[in-house]
């Protein structure tokens, strides 16, 4: 589902934001990505979306060849990766039913067919009875929630959170945590980069632990820390 | 149909919410439409002047009364192949006696003899052409056939003058007014995208086309435009009574026309260089300020 092969990122100034990175990850895997600020994990992740390229080496996500989409491949390819983020991203001025309708809506969908794909993907992260509500009435678990719903609402083959509990109490972060591992359940490839030891080391899934830009660890039933 | 609906949903929202900003745009456009208006009005009330003009433009040779006609021929032959010339026409003596008292301006009394010479009337197809014109038929003065020469080109030239000044003036301004109305629509621009950077954003990463992300702002610069075209004709039909009475006046001699024909065209051109500015610049400011 995803491969890097030999991948490296160098910054104008010289610094290897990764380097030599040889990575698989099978469908429907889940995957920790681990390691201090500035290991590398962000970077891997924009790579996996096109919003870098490497240096030198490839990355492939679901048998594209992301360096070579050209024109229309680079939304497709992000309408098959969902993407989310610690701060969320949700438009203020639109509900949450409108949030998650606007993925669709900006692709190209509309009417009956995608109201109810809004609605399987509110009641999978349930939020059917806040659908109406602003993000700003919103505790911070459901205005995560509502962003996960919005990454999930074009089926997208893989799931990429990066930090989804940065900004969270634990037992928050443990709801979305739980929401995750359902939407792994259901098919959906997932790759969480993610600080939160408690998590990694309670859920026992494949951790790749980076560090300066290189993978230095990677463990089917890995630890947060070796 | 959505992804339509989207688009201009979007284009309006923006408009409206950078109102001052996009009022400020339109205002300029304005301000530039009817500059272009204002000249393209008056270059065409000079050209039918030049016109008018050019159709009288004629320089007249006196005639010699010793001149033998077969002189005359041969000299109103040399004058016709020139292909500045579009008519050369012979005036005899009477026949200019005639015309003089079919005047009636002067009282003609009895006259023994007819002090009027014979002449030619020369009339130009080209009035710029006229001074290489005199100057050549100068030369036949004093030369035993022509007396005396008069042109009444000079009239024409001057009207030529303001004419290609005013084109080349009227150009400058428009071309700078243009620059300016450009950089305000594309600063406008900016600012729209600005607003909606965490839009566009979201829009980008769930795999929205680019075409998409641009063109609500494309659109809305179109929209700044037609508000500016829309105020500009409405500015220009108020005036236009006013400004064509004065214009009459001023002119008097010159049949002005402006006819449907041209006051059509005139708003087409209005309308379409308002659209052409307002998509441009917006492309412009896209281009630059979002990247894909």
């Amino acid at each position: 589902m995803i491969a890097l092969d030999d991948v490296s990122k160098r910054y104008p100034n010289g610094t290897y934001a990764l380097q030599d990175v040889d990575l698989r990850v099978a469908p429907g895997e889940f995957v920790f990505l681990v390691g201090s600020s500035g290991a590398g994990k962000s970077t891997l992740i924009r790579l996996l979306i096109r919003e870098e390229l490497t240096t030198t080496g490839r990355v492939v996500v679901d048998h594209d060849d992301v360096a070579k989409l050209r024109g229309g491949g680079i939304p497709r390819l992000r309408r098959k990766v969902g993407v989310v983020f610690q701060d969320f991203k949700l438009l203020p001025t639109r509900t949450v039913a409108e949030n998650v309708a606007f993925a669709l809506l900006v692709t190209g969908r509309g009417g009956r067919a995608a109201r109810e794909e809004t609605d399987r993907v509110l009641a999978l992260v349930g939020l059917d009875h806040r659908r109406d509500h602003f993000p700003r009435e919103l505790s911070g678990g459901e205005q995560q929630r509502t962003s996960i719903a919005r990454a999930l609402v074009n089926r997208p083959r893989i799931l990429i959170a990066d930090e989804p509990t940065g900004n969270l109490d634990p037992v928050t972060s443990w709801e979305i945590i739980k929401l995750l591992v359902r939407v792994n359940e259901l098919g959906t490839t997932l790759v969480i980069a993610t600080h939160n030891a408690d998590i990694v080391n309670a859920l026992r899934r494949r951790v790749v632990a980076l560090d300066h830009g290189r993978i230095v660890r990677d463990e089917r039933e890995g630890m947060y820390a070796a | 149909m959505r992804r339509l609906g989207y688009l201009f949903t979007a284009a309006w929202q923006g408009f409206l919410r950078n109102l001052v900003m996009s009022a400020a745009s339109s205002v300029t456009v304005a301000l530039m439409l009817v500059l272009l208006t204002f000249f393209a009005i008056a270059e065409r009330g000079l050209e039918q002047a030049v016109r008018l003009f050019e159709s009288k433009v004629e320089v007249a040779l006196y005639l010699e009364d010793s001149a033998r006609p077969s002189e005359i021929l041969a000299l109103k032959s040399r004058i016709e192949a020139d292909p500045v010339v579009s008519r050369v026409a012979f005036v005899t003596k009477d026949e200019a006696l005639q015309r003089l008292r079919a005047g009636g301006q002067v009282a003609v009394v009895d006259l023994d003899a007819n002090p009027l010479p014979a002449s030619l009337e020369v009339k130009l197809a080209q009035a710029q052409e006229a001074p290489r014109l005199t100057e050549r038929l100068r030369r036949e003065v004093g030369a035993g056939v022509v007396k005396e020469l008069v042109d009444n080109p000079a009239v024409v030239d001057d009207l030529l003058t303001v004419t290609r000044l005013l084109s080349a003036g009227g150009l400058a301004v428009l071309a700078m007014m243009l620059f300016v109305t450009l950089f305000v629509i594309v600063n406008t621009i900016r600012i729209a995208v600005y607003a909606r950077r965490d839009e566009i954003e979201i829009m980008r990463l769930v795999g929205a086309s680019d075409r998409l992300i641009r063109w609500p702002f494309i659109l809305e610069g179109m929209l700044v435009g037609v508000a500016g075209a829309l105020v500009a004709l409405g500015v220009i039909a108020a005036l236009a009574p006013t400004v064509s009475g004065a214009v009459a006046a001023f002119a008097g001699i010159v049949p002005l026309d402006f006819g449907g024909v041209f006051a059509a065209q005139l708003a087409g051109g209005v309308l379409g260089l308002a659209l052409l500015v307002g998509a441009g610049g917006a492309g412009l400011s896209v281009r630059s300020h979002l990247r894909a």
